[in-house]
């Protein structure tokens, strides 16, 4: 598992479809993080927001790096479809806790306000669970559950742009209303197991569709 | 799907995509040694060799393969950014595999640094057929003699001789492998007032018998549907359709 992990990993970095999301999600932090923020956890509820569509976007980006005919290979090579998907959600998950760990460290350098290690944690944390639900849409949508990009985008698309209206009726909602507040709550620990959950469903639904 | 260590073992597999036509029907085949596929365009060659190497499931149908299955796609990709050396490297990674030499045996002519995106068809086709021979039991390749020159389709055929393969081929190259011919499908005899099942299903060229009550389809080889007709008659069978 750990060549395979190594092997998809080295795949996405060599393509450079990777860049786009990274590029955006570091532009926008700037932007974020160009003045005063607010107070710690309230100015982590932005970079989670944030974070949330760019997972999206860079699990689509590592399930379809390889094209259908080299994951044929590769699922062959690895001995089927469920060690390949498994091994796509943990590049993908990798890559997102990544992008969550420089999420909460941003504004520990750039926000003027002083940030104690337990609200670190906490801002650690909550990006962390938005980062599993993000790739948890993405790979729902992705190859091979969809087999067309066009749809894979469209799909992912509306379920990010609808998550947001939808408030505390989701589980990114329940993270963002409570960095909102300067809190931390047990729903955002039970916004990481829906995410994990959504991570883990959507490789069950990959492999059943593959 | 263990337990089949020396091949592979498809039995009665059939396959159609989605809700349409049957690609495969009632297909039972035994891989032991190299055997070549043969037939038209469209006869579902690819399909079965999918099937075979584990990339697609059957609609129904058994498939018994072994741990170890090397494939070759009828298309390489031809856009890939990692290199041909880092690429194999990888894949005998992911099989605990040590390298082979069927690269330079193949006569691979251009950089194995460079993205495989700018090797030629026939090299980067060997790049291909080096990752399958990584495998340890079963080949599965389809139509691997696609882009080689003459002294690598040679080559080719040396390195399948004795290994169990299953390949797909246009042009015969591989002459002493057994052919099993797609072309030839089957013929499906419905019956009805069915007695004597058992003789049915020990005449000769009877691929299936399934039984529903007193009716059952039976699936015949093409060569043998008049002699199992004849048959089923004579038992007291009414026959309600041949196709």
């Amino acid at each position: 598992m750990i060549s395979l992990v190594r092997y998809l990993a080295a795949d996405v970095f060599r393509g450079q479809r990777y860049l786009a999301p990274v590029i955006v999600f570091l532009g926008v932090m700037g932007m974020l993080f160009s003045s005063d923020a607010g107070q710690p956890l309230e100015a982590y509820s932005g970079s989670s927001a944030l974070l949330y569509p760019i997972a999206a976007w860079m699990a689509v980006v590592v399930a379809t790096s390889e094209d259908a005919v080299r994951r044929e290979i590769t699922v062959v090579s690895a001995g089927g479809w469920s060690r390949v998907l498994t091994a796509a959600a943990v590049v993908a998950v990798a890559i997102a806790v990544a992008m969550a760990l420089v999420g909460a460290v941003w504004p520990v350098v750039t926000n003027p306000h002083p940030y104690t290690a337990g609200e670190f944690f906490v801002g650690l944390g909550a990006h962390t669970v938005c980062a599993l639900l993000g790739v948890g849409v993405g790979l729902m949508f992705a190859r091979p559950v969809f087999d067309s990009i066009g749809r894979t985008v469209l799909a992912v698309f509306s379920v990010v742009v609808l998550t947001y209206p939808l408030g505390r009726a989701t589980p990114l909602g329940w993270v963002l209303d409570a960095l909102g507040h300067n809190t931390f709550s047990l729903s955002v620990v039970w916004a990481g197991v829906v995410g994990a959950a959504l991570v883990a469903g959507a490789v069950l639904v990959g492999v059943r569709r593959a | 799907m263990d337990g089949y260590l020396d091949g592979v073992l498809l039995d009665q597999v059939s396959k159609r995509y989605g809700r349409g036509p049957w690609v495969l029907r009632d297909l039972t085949l035994e891989v032991s040694g190299p055997v070549v596929l043969t037939g038209a365009n469209g006869t579902g060659k690819s399909t079965l060799l999918k099937i075979a190497a584990g990339v697609l499931k059957p609609t129904s149908g058994r498939v018994v393969r072994p741990a170890s299955v090397g494939y070759v796609p009828e298309r390489f990709p031809s856009d890939v950014k990692m290199s041909a050396s880092s690429y194999l490297a990888h894949m005998g990674r992911v099989r605990r595999a040590a390298a082979n030499d069927v690269l330079e045996r193949l006569g691979f002519v251009g950089s194995l640094t460079a993205p495989m995106s700018e090797l030629s068809k026939g090299n980067a086709q060997k790049v291909a057929l080096a990752q399958a021979f990584l495998a340890s039991d079963v080949l599965v390749l389809d139509e691997p003699w696609t882009g080689l020159d003459p002294a690598a389709s040679a080559e080719l055929v040396s390195l399948l001789e004795g290994r169990t393969a299953l390949v797909s081929d246009h042009e015969g190259h591989f002459a002493s492998a057994t052919r099993v011919d797609l072309a030839g499908g089957h013929v499906t005899i419905e019956l009805s007032r069915v007695v004597g099942l058992d003789a049915l299903e020990a005449l000769e060229g009877v691929r299936s018998v399934l039984a529903r009550g007193s009716s059952a389809r039976v699936v015949v080889a093409p060569d043998r549907s008049d002699h199992v007709l004849a048959e089923a008659l004579r038992l007291g069978c009414s026959v309600r359709s041949v196709r």
